[in-house]
Formats: C-alpha cells, sequence, structure tokens
C-alpha cells in the first residue's frame, strides 16, 4: 500500500457553507458490508409512504384475525392445585423442555445465559465478519475441530438423553457435511451448501434447535410432561 | 364543484394566516427541501434520516420486519393502554376485571384478544428480524452496537410478554410465572435475592401482581421506548440500512 | 514575609506538581457523586424490599394424633403439607416439589408422590425416586403442644431423622 492510499480527499458534506471545506478521510481499516452504492430517494415520500403502508396491512390483518380469536381464559389462580400440565408460554416452551433433560441450573440459567452473551458477542468476533464459507481455505484445521467439538456435543447430549436437541443436530450436521462427500456436485442446491460460512451453519443449528424444542414442548408433551402424539 | 373551489380557496386563505403559519412552518412538502424538513424539522422523525437508498425500500430487502416489530409495539401500548382503564391489579379483581372485559365491556374481547395477538406477534416478529438481520449481515460494522441494542430489545420484549402473562391471575398465568420466578431462583448468589424483589415477598400474591403490573406497564415500556429511539437513531448515524448484494442472497 | 510571597509566585503553579486545584476539586466532585449515585440506589433497593409481607401463617394447628391412621399419608390442602404417619413415626413434608414449585399429588395406588410438571416421584420420606427433582421433600417441624394437639411449623425445616416418635 503506497502513502497515496492512506487518504482519501472530499469535500465537506454541508454545501451551504461558503469557503467548502476540504476534508481528508483516512482509510477505514474495517471490513464493511458490500453493497451499499445505489440511488439515494427522499425518505419523505418514499419511506414514510411505504411504512404506512405497512402499518395499515398490519392493522387490517391483526384486526380480522383478533375478530374471530379469542385469547384463553381459565379458571381462576388457585395457589393449591397445579394443572397438569402447567406449561409456559409458548416461546419458553422450549426452554421447559429443555428443563426436562438438564438440571434447572443449566437449563435455566447456564444455557440462557450462553445464548444471550453469545447473541451479544456475534458483531465482535472477526469470523463472523469475514464471508468464508465453511468448507474452503484452511478447512482441514477448521474441521478437525469442528469434529471435536461435535463428538463432545453428541456424547453430552446423549448422556442427558437430550434427544430432542440431539435430533436436529445430527440433520444440521449431516446437511454440512454434504458438500464434503460431494464437493464437485453442481446442482443449485449443494453450491448453495458449499457457500455456507461458519456462522451461517451455528446461526442454523441454533434455529433448528429452538424450533424442534418449542415445536415439542407445545404439541408432545402432555401431563407429567409425558410424551404425547400431537394427533392423538 | 364549486363548493371543492370554495373549500379550497378558503383552506388556501388558512394556510396564509400568520396563526396557520406559527404552527406549521415548513409549507408544503413538494420541493426537496421542504421534503427534507418533513423529517429534519420534524420532532418524531428526525430520528429517521433525510435519504433512503432505493434498494432498501424493497420487500424482499428487510421484510419490513423491523418496521412490523415497532407497529405491533404501537399496537399493543394503544390497546395496553385502553386495557387499563378497566383492569385492576388486586388479587381479587384482577379475574373478575377480565370476565368484564370479555363479556360485559363494548368490544372488551375484541381489545382484549388484539392486544394477546399482538403480543405473540411481536415476538415472532423481533425474533424473525433478528434472525434476518443476521443472515443478511446487518450486523457487521459499522452497525455493530446496533446489534447489541437490538439483543436488549429482544430481551425487554420477551420479559414484557412474561410480566404481562400473569396479569389476567387465572391458572394459566398463576403457574406459568411459578415456574417462571422458580427458575430465576436457581441463579446462583443473586437467585433468591432477585426472586423476593420480583415478587415482593416468598409467595405469587397481592404484590407480585402489582409489581409486574408496573414492570409491563411503566418501566419495561419506558426502556423499550428508550432502546427503540437509540436503534433507529444508531440506523440513521451508522450510514443506513444494510442491503445485501443480489448474488449473496440466501433466501 | 515578602521573601516567601516572591518565592510562591514564582513557583509554577502546574508543571511537576503531582495534583493540581482542578483536578483535585473535579476527583472530589466525583467521589460526591458516587457516593450519591450508589446511597440513591441502595435507598431504592432498601425501598423496594418490603418489611411487612401480608402472606398466610407459616406455623399452623394440625389436629392430634388420633386423626391421622397408622401407615398413612395425609395431605393438607390449605397448607400444602403432607402429614405421614408409620408404625412408629410421624412426620411433615412440603408437598412443593422441589424442581419448579408444582404441588405434588400423592398417589396411593403407586405408593408415591408424583409431580404433575415434569414428572417426578418421591417416596414417602420425600425421596426423589424418579425425574428431575434435585433434592428430596423438605420436612417441617412437628410438635406436640401440652393438651396433645400437633402443630407444624413450616419455617423450620428438620432433618428427616427429627421425627415424631409415637
Amino acid at each position: 500500500m503506497s502513502e497515496t492510499n492512506k487518504y482519501q480527499v472530499g469535500f465537506g458534506s454541508d454545501a451551504t457553507k461558503d469557503p467548502r471545506r476540504i476534508v481528508f478521510i483516512t482509510r477505514k481499516t474495517s471490513a464493511k458490508v458490500k453493497g451499499e452504492a445505489g440511488p439515494q430517494l427522499m425518505s419523505y415520500p418514499h419511506l414514510i409512504l411505504r411504512e404506512a403502508i405497512v402499518f395499515q396491512v398490519l392493522t387490517i390483518v391483526l384486526v380480522a384475525v383478533a375478530l374471530f380469536w379469542d385469547a384463553p381464559l381459565e379458571q381462576l389462580a388457585n395457589p393449591l392445585l397445579t394443572p397438569n400440565p402447567a406449561k409456559a408460554p409458548w416461546y419458553f416452551l422450549g426452554l421447559q423442555e429443555l428443563l426436562h433433560y438438564f438440571p434447572p441450573i443449566v437449563a435455566g440459567v447456564l444455557i440462557p445465559t450462553l445464548v444471550v452473551l453469545g447473541l451479544v458477542v456475534v458483531p465482535y468476533f472477526k469470523i463472523n465478519i469475514q464471508g468464508e464459507p465453511l468448507w474452503s481455505g484452511n478447512w482441514r484445521r477448521r474441521a478437525r475441530i469442528l469434529i471435536g467439538v461435535l463428538i463432545a456435543l453428541f456424547v453430552l447430549l446423549a448422556v442427558y438423553h437430550a434427544w430432542t436437541v440431539l435430533v436436529p443436530t445430527v440433520l444440521v450436521t449431516a446437511l454440512a457435511l454434504l458438500p464434503y462427500l460431494k464437493p464437485s456436485s453442481s446442482v443449485r442446491f449443494m453450491k448453495f451448501l458449499r457457500s455456507r460460512t461458519l456462522p451461517w451453519w451455528v446461526m442454523t443449528w441454533f434455529i433448528a434447535a429452538a424450533l424442534t424444542l418449542t415445536i415439542v414442548g407445545t404439541f408432545f408433551r402432555g401431563p407429567g410432561w409425558s410424551w404425547v402424539w400431537a394427533w392423538s | 364543484m364549486a363548493t371543492a373551489a370554495w373549500v379550497q380557496q378558503r383552506m388556501a386563505q388558512l394556510r396564509g394566516t400568520r396563526m396557520w403559519r406559527s404552527i406549521f412552518r415548513r409549507g408544503p412538502a413538494r420541493t426537496n427541501r421542504t421534503r427534507s424538513l418533513a423529517i429534519f424539522g420534524n420532532l418524531s422523525l428526525h430520528v429517521l434520516p433525510v435519504k433512503v437508498r432505493e434498494k432498501s425500500l424493497g420487500v424482499r430487502a428487510t421484510y419490513y420486519l423491523g418496521s412490523i416489530s415497532f407497529f405491533l409495539f404501537v399496537v399493543l401500548s394503544v390497546t395496553g393502554i385502553l386495557l387499563m382503564l378497566y383492569y385492576h391489579p388486586a388479587v381479587p379483581d384482577a379475574y373478575r376485571d377480565m370476565k368484564d372485559l370479555i363479556y360485559v365491556v363494548s368490544n372488551g374481547v375484541f381489545l382484549r384478544n388484539l392486544h394477546r395477538l399482538a403480543a405473540q406477534a411481536m415476538v415472532i416478529a423481533v425474533f424473525w428480524h433478528m434472525f434476518h438481520v443476521f443472515y443478511r449481515g446487518g450486523y457487521k460494522p459499522p452497525h455493530e452496537f446496533n446489534w447489541v441494542i437490538g439483543v436488549g430489545l429482544l430481551l425487554v420484549t420477551l420479559f414484557l410478554s412474561y410480566t404481562g402473562y400473569l396479569l389476567p391471575w387465572d391458572q394459566l398465568a398463576f403457574w406459568a410465572i411459578t415456574v417462571g420466578t422458580n427458575i430465576i431462583g436457581y441463579v446462583p448468589l443473586l437467585g433468591r435475592p432477585i426472586r423476593f424483589l420480583l415478587l415482593g415477598g416468598h409467595i405469587i400474591g397481592q404484590n407480585a401482581l402489582l409489581r409486574f403490573y408496573v414492570l409491563h406497564c411503566v418501566i419495561l415500556p419506558l426502556a423499550a421506548v428508550a432502546l427503540i429511539a437509540m436503534h433507529f437513531w444508531r440506523i440513521q448515524k451508522d450510514g443506513g440500512l444494510t442491503v445485501r448484494d443480489d448474488h449473496e442472497r440466501d433466501e | 514575609m515578602a521573601a516567601d510571597y516572591e518565592a510562591k509566585a514564582s513557583e509554577k503553579p502546574e508543571s511537576k506538581s503531582p495534583v493540581n486545584r482542578r483536578d483535585f476539586l473535579n476527583e472530589i466532585a466525583g467521589c460526591a457523586l458516587a457516593i450519591a449515585g450508589v446511597g440513591a440506589a441502595v435507598v431504592t433497593v432498601e425501598y423496594c424490599e418490603p418489611n411487612v409481607l401480608f402472606e398466610p401463617p407459616t406455623t399452623f394447628p394440625a389436629g392430634s394424633l388420633d386423626d391421622y391412621p397408622v401407615n398413612s399419608v395425609t395431605y393438607i390442602q390449605d397448607q400444602q403439607v403432607y402429614i405421614v404417619r408409620t408404625e412408629k413415626a410421624l412426620w411433615a413434608m412440603s408437598a412443593v416439589c422441589t424442581h419448579l414449585g408444582c404441588i405434588t399429588q400423592w398417589k396411593p395406588e403407586s405408593n408415591q408422590i408424583a409431580c404433575p410438571c415434569h414428572g417426578s416421584k418421591f417416596g414417602r420420606n420425600g425421596h426423589v425416586e424418579a425425574g428431575p427433582a434435585p433434592r428430596p421433600l423438605p420436612h417441617f417441624a412437628v410438635r406436640l403442644t401440652a393438651d396433645g394437639a400437633l402443630e407444624v411449623d413450616k419455617l423450620e425445616t428438620v432433618k428427616e431423622t427429627e421425627i415424631l416418635k409415637v
């Protein structure tokens, strides 16, 4: 990189000031997401009108459903009588299903804390900024670490009989391994899988596991948290 | 026809008065200058940028998920305030008021349904919004801190939904909150004191209902408004929405 | 005197002295603000912790010994307590599952106390026989008053070896 590439020269952004200011902009060193150029439009009316339309469509849909779908109301709260089963709101049912396998301090405190922390630090890790597909570059080393982590995860899940988490993990792992087994396939789906990054796979695994846990907790658990088939 | 023209003339006259111009400063938004002022000079709208990239306006760019989350919050606030007019956060009254709202109050059942529906929809919308932002790389520099604010908003949304869940004071509410607060009790060291503070005691009773009500109606909405304002502001200040190039699109 | 004054006047005010007046005053102000902040936080937290609780009384009369047949488990619903009597002993146990706080149920057909929430099962002595419950059901202190009436104190948990011998 020569000296001349270190700075960019431009005019100050306030065009009404006289005299115009010349600015020296240091070349940014952090990675930036591509696709930032393009024509611009005035927010009023283009953005505001679209937002107004979204709001109106949303209101219509909500009102239409609310006219027909009644919110539930069970009997008066009775501290002496626990209903069977006693279920949390649906967005916590995944957690309740997890509580079935792991002790409360793991499933109730440790895992949610780790999930939140994991989400918060996403933008601060370089691997989430670079767009390198999983099976490119230094994939052998990456694969070795990944296999180690996955084996430990499988063992942990099997020891705790956490099938609801194990099944989606195995499925996502199988999908991730597919590009390795068929490296030269030109099927569009295979090309799509081959270009996925490691963060993409981790998030997809998280969504798959969370969805499975929530669906099982909602439809497949009955009295005593025993397994029931949703259609029986 | 003549009436329409007469009305138009009167309106034009009105708009020329000193009183009108003392309230509405900018005039019709027909030039780029007045269009800029419509955003820039507006107390609530100036959190938005004056110009947006054309690509970010397409439905498939963001599916307007962030906007939908925000609008759901607005719907919840309006319906929530209306529901507050008939609800007493006290132990025998709360359940009675729910029955009141459903069977006696005009349009009460509709407002309650709308409130609960919008709440479920908002939880889904904020999760979907988060996943979509992740998959299109909207957290990458310079938008890192906005992602963190977003995670904060997710937690506030979940906590809002959870505190609201207790308010009907039925079996569903009571036992869901029993399980939840017992989980909080498992946090090492701080768990039992936090549970005691949250419930205002050892059991889920009068104090717990009142505290959850205050959290649900005052503390958490204020936190949500502050975070939402920061969230919108950061988008403008960090350079606008992230739009993926077409060849990188996943879905 | 004049010499001292001149000497002081010739000292440069901020050259090598460790703390100058502005920084010192700023530090004092910062500490005062910090103390005020911590004080405000402590006052608020103390305010939020209630000193008087209107909760049901935790010590209650449980009838007399004759109310409980030998080898029985009786559930007192109002207090969420089991009274278990064997041939030689009597004890009182919490009916609240130690997992996440649901109310358990005595199942005589399987000789177990079962929790409906996650399937925990306890024996008559409170031991965990199945399920995710981490601890056995706590035993409460039972006292026999002077006129033969039983009194249970839910605030006082006792070891399971401390039983009332009858």
